[in-house]
């Protein structure tokens, strides 16, 4: 069961495009209060699975079969012997909040979207704490989802299904593979017996990259 | 013996338990493929239905749970292969001892409006299994499994148009009650029923001491048999297993007994020796009858309203009459057609009437769209305004829920071409008191014609309680005798027929002055006379305060909670016709119209612009305050001065100053203004993020760029046949995600392919100039900021 109960609200301003310290107190309580209704209506879901993998040639090869192309995965998870894989969604009531504000007041509707974000996020932060503690002694890289850099999207499916998501959560994927409802996220978080390099969560990892507006503008989303 | 023989007997009907589970403990690897059992493990099959019709199951689900062509496509097999041996393996395994059964799960992806499988596609992805099944000789169909009611009834509805099997439906609730969607027990009963599915329930998800109280909320909501197929006890989020025991599950199933369930069964983590457990559990037990009694209804997927005290219909979304209406049908805006809804959800409206008809646009098409797009955001039931039978078809078939159909009248021909649509798709109707020869002067002629619709709804199969009359409200300045005809017949058909009654209120005062408080006072005797479902404009507070002071005064609202709510904290005024007045005195504010723009006030910048336009020409107002205002705002943008949620701020307080421009020119004779070209925008096919695109709207809108927005997850041909349509000079589309970047590109290219003279801006956090170029647009905007500046050099 995860319940988050508040919202870095300086971590949303900056989702929404505004540096924190240049906000007004119009805008900051606007985004307070957007995170309210946000974590009144969120209904965080998960669901996890421990499998060995294999680093093969192509990519990360998870028990059952599966294979996550790429090199990037492969690298990032140089060392370890299993992964924890996961699932998360805020459900479908936080997507139609959203739709509902847009017809009235944008603002509003852009800052519930990124209370959203920032939500999932958190959601996400306490399972890897979770299920780190499921397996003592071991050290883990950074949660590495579908999108982040050569890992394809289009292995959501496959991921989902692993999960038996639809069933167990109601997280779905579109014939696009994006996740429906859209406030999920799956990820992979590696599990080493022994020690390895730590990486950092950083620009270079991301899929967005240079096209990032964040860097565009100079700075950076504060993920990391 | 026949399921529905099954259904009429007097004791339990014995379902099978969990497959997936056993197929496991058979061996079935992770990454195997449960669906194709019978093309690979026809002997696990085999013993597994065995096992269970040994333990006393009487109908067997064959393993076609997840055996559509979606789910199956990264299998290799189709739908033509593997539904055929399944329902062959059980059919031996029943040995005559059980009936074999269609399983009909999730099609593995959401609906609209939180996915993107669209209602027509997923009815089809059912049907295909539906026909396989009815060749290959099923029994019944058991549709099972789902968290949305619409794929729910796009399977139901699967099954009906392609077979005449029995079919039972259930849905997978969280313990709140609700599944996941959101989905009410309420709604799905309302909803199936009226459907004609013979039997509904609750499988998975929950355990067996979790059934007590949805099977109460289901048996509130219809008289159909209940099923119920919980799992065995409560998942471990890990899924290492479920808590209770088979005697456990066994003791709580056999308590259901009292609450009147009539189909047992198990789901995941059950194995035939709870079933057998279940069976011996079940012996000797007789099931309690319960009589039920379901009120009239409707509802959307998550919001039943049942008509059991005044419930007022919004009657706002409709062309008669609204100018500012009719350019939004034309114009395909449907966000103003939301924007209508919510305004009205919030005053008050239990329920939407929505009629789109207008001469010059697909009056079919239309009404789809915006059924769906309301449903998208707003969780009030719809009413489907049109006389057109395929209009209301096409309604029917995409809304979620019970609806009411508006409407049927006493004309035969009217009957047989509208009722079977209500009876299909489990609607309620109204009649109108009225037919070939007019509408009936006396209130005896009017009783008259309620009856005869009442009785052709009863032998169409539709419940009593379904059926609405609407006794027709004339206009009292033309004929003032009537007004009593309609309150008499009103009365005799609520008393008398025992039908609830609806009532458009507002023609009444037609060509008089002070319309409101004839319409306040008509309201308030209309609703003392039995009056049930009003159609009003619930924006006009003297109308919600006539519906809420009759609940207070009839010991409808308990404790007068609503009205103290509603009234509590309000200084109101007597006179009811003094809202005009009294809003323009509260923008006596200091503040200019420009001042206001650039704070962002949306709530002043009507009233400003109103004011304004009492000493300047609207083209003034918009060129000289407005446009230069948003200018203003931009540049302090661009200059890191102020930030996206300004920007957005600004702009909107714009659009209320243009909504109240836009208005004042549309009530002036020939007063339309020289539109800009038109902007097409859309997200384009497979990205369903679409907020930067709607931002960019805002801002376009707002510098008085006519813009078509075709929304997300768009196909590339319908933004080219937009572009033809409207003669757009400029076509925006943005895209989010890398993946969705080409149909970017091939939506750009079937526009040039199609030689239109048009430009092409896009957008997006994946976007970038050089890529922008590499794929043939013609300008990148990295923010809507941007994207003006593109406008204003296409078109000025």
């Amino acid at each position: 069961m995860i319940t988050i109960t508040r919202l870095n609200i300086d971590e949303v301003l900056r989702y929404m495009g505004c540096p924190p310290d240049k906000a007004d107190e119009a805008l900051r309580g606007q985004a307070e209060a957007c995170a309210r209704e946000v974590l009144a209506v969120i209904r965080p879901r998960w669901s996890w699975r421990a499998l060995s993998i294999t680093l093969e040639a192509e990519g990360v090869r998870l028990e059952g079969g599966l294979l996550l192309p790429g090199a990037d995965l492969r690298a990032h998870l140089g060392g370890c012997e299993r992964a924890a894989v996961f699932c998360a969604t805020l459900g479908a009531e936080t997507d139609a909040l959203i739709r509902r504000a847009e017809q009235l007041d944008m603002v509003r509707a852009l800052a519930l979207d990124c209370c959203a974000s920032a939500a999932v996020e958190g959601v996400c932060d306490q399972i890897e704490l979770q299920l780190q503690g499921k397996f003592p002694g071991c050290s883990f890289p950074f949660r590495y989802s579908p999108g982040y850099g050569d890992l394809p999207l289009d292995v959501q499916s496959g991921l989902l299904e692993l999960l038996d998501a639809p069933r167990r959560v109601g997280l779905c994927a579109t014939a696009n593979h994006l996740l429906t409802p859209r406030k999920s996220v799956t990820a992979i978080l590696g599990v080493a017996s022994g020690e390895i390099e730590q990486s950092q969560k950083s620009c270079l990892g991301c899929p967005a990259q240079e096209s990032c507006q964040y860097r565009k503008a100079g700075g950076h989303c504060g993920i990391s | 013996m026949e399921f529905r023989e099954l259904l009429r007997a007097s004791g339990p009907v014995i379902l099978d338990g969990g497959m997936g589970t056993m197929l496991q403990a058979k061996g079935l690897k992770l990454g195997g493929h449960p669906e194709l059992a019978a093309l690979e493990h026809p002997d696990w099959l085999l013993d597994i239905h065995r096992a269970y019709v040994e333990a006393g199951t009487q109908i067997l689900c064959a393993n076609t749970f997840g055996a559509n062509r979606e789910k199956l496509r990264r299998t290799g097999k189709t739908v033509e292969e593997v539904i055929p041996p399944s329902i062959a393996i059980a059919r031996q395994a029943a040995g005559g001892k059980a009936l074999v059964a269609l399983d009909l799960g999730p099609t593995g992806q959401l609906l609209e409006p939180t996915g993107t499988l669209d209602f027509e596609a997923a009815v089809d992805i059912f049907a295909q299994e539906v026909r396989c099944a009815v060749s290959a000789g099923a029994d019944l169909v058991m549709i099972e499994t789902m968290t949305d009611l619409q794929e729910c009834r796009a399977a139901l509805l699967a099954v009906k148009e392609n077979s005449d099997l029995p079919v039972l439906v259930s849905l997978t609730y969280e313990e709140r009650g609700r599944t996941f969607l959101g989905h009410a027990p309420a709604c799905a009963a309302l909803t199936l029923e009226g459907m004609g599915a013979d039997a509904i329930g609750i499988n998975c998800s929950l355990g067996p001491r979790e059934m007590p109280g949805l099977v109460e909320e289901l048996t509130r909501w219809t008289t159909l048999p209940i099923l119920v197929k919980p799992n065995a006890g409560l998942p471990d989020p890990s899924g290492a297993g479920y808590d209770i025991t088979a005697d456990q599950f066994a003791d709580a199933m056999a308590q259901l007994t009292e609450l009147g369930v009539k189909c047992y069964g198990g789901c995941c983590g059950t194995t035939p020796e709870y079933i057998a457990k279940l069976c011996r559990a079940l012996e000797g037990r007789t099931i309690r009858e319960i009589p039920r009694q379901v009120p009239a209804a409707v509802c959307s997927p998550v919001c039943a309203v049942p008509i059991d005290r005044v419930r007022v219909i919004g009657e706002r979304i409709n062309p008669t009459g609204k100018k500012r209406m009719k350019e939004a049908l034309v114009r395909e805006d449907i966000d103003y057609m939301l924007g209508q809804a919510l305004e009205q959800t919030q005053a008050g409206a239990d329920i939407l009437d929505v009629n789109v008809g207008l001469p010059e646009i697909d009056e079919r098409a239309m009404m789809v769209k915006v059924v769906k797009a309301l449903q998208g955001v707003t969780d009030a039931p719809l009413q489907l305004d049109s006389t057109r039978p395929e209009v209301l078809e096409g309604a029917l078939r995409v809304y979620c829920g019970k609806a009411i159909v508006n409407s049927v009248n006493g004309e035969e021909a009217v009957l047989d071409a509208i009722l079977p649509l209500v009876k299909k798709y489990g609607a309620a109707v109204v009649g109108l008191t009225l037919d070939q020869n007019g509408i009936p002067k006396t209130s005896q002629a009017r009783f008259d014609i309620a009856r005869r619709i009442l009785d052709k709804a009863l032998s169409y199969g539709i419940r009593r309680e379904d059926v609405y009359i609407d006794c027709l409200t004339l206009t009292v300045s033309a004929e003032q005798a009537a007004a009593s005809q309609t309150l008499e017949a009103l009365h005799r058909v609520k008393t008398e027929l025992g039908l609830k009654t609806v009532l458009g209120v507002s023609n009444i005062s037609f060509g008089l002055p002070a319309r409101p408080l004839v319409n306040q006072n008509f309201l308030m005797m209309a609703m003392t006379q039995g009056l049930d479902l009003p159609i009003i404009n619930p924006n006009l507070e003297a109308m919600m305060a006539a519906v809420r002071c009759y609940h207070l005064l009839m010991n409808l609202d308990t404790d007068a909670r609503e009205y103290i709510a509603a009234y509590g904290n309000a200084t109101v005024s007597t006179s009811i016709t003094g809202g005009a007045a009294q809003s323009a005195a509260a923008l006596q504010g200091e503040r200019t119209l420009e001042q206001i723009v650039l704070a962002g006030l949306k709530g002043e910048a009507g009233g400003a612009a109103r004011t304004l336009l009492e000493t300047t020409a609207p083209m003034e107002v918009v060129d000289g305050v407005l446009i230069p205002a948003l200018d203003k705002v931009g540049a302090d943008f661009e200059a890191g001065r102020v930030f996206l949620p300004q920007l957005i701020q600004a702009a909107g307080a714009a659009q209320a100053a243009f909504e109240v421009i836009r208005e004042h020119l549309s009530a002036q004779p020939g007063g339309q203004t020289q539109p800009k070209g038109t902007i097409v925008l859309a997200t384009v096919k497979g990205d369903i993020h679409d907020i930067g695109k709607n931002i960019v709207k805002v801002l376009l809108e707002n510098y008085g760029y006519p813009v078509i927005d075709l929304g997300r997850d768009v196909d590339p041909a319908a933004v080219v046949e937009a572009v033809k349509k409207h003669a757009a000079p400029l076509v925006g589309l943005s895209a989010l995600m890398t993946t969705t970047l080409g149909s970017m590109e091939e939506t750009i290219r079937q526009l040039r392919q199609a030689d239109l003279p048009c430009k092409v801006v896009v957008g997006g956090a994946v976007l970038t100039a050089d890529y922008a170029q590499k794929i043939g647009a013609d300008f990148y905007a990295k923010d809507a900021k941007e994207s003006v500046d593109v406008a204003r050099q296409v078109i000025g």
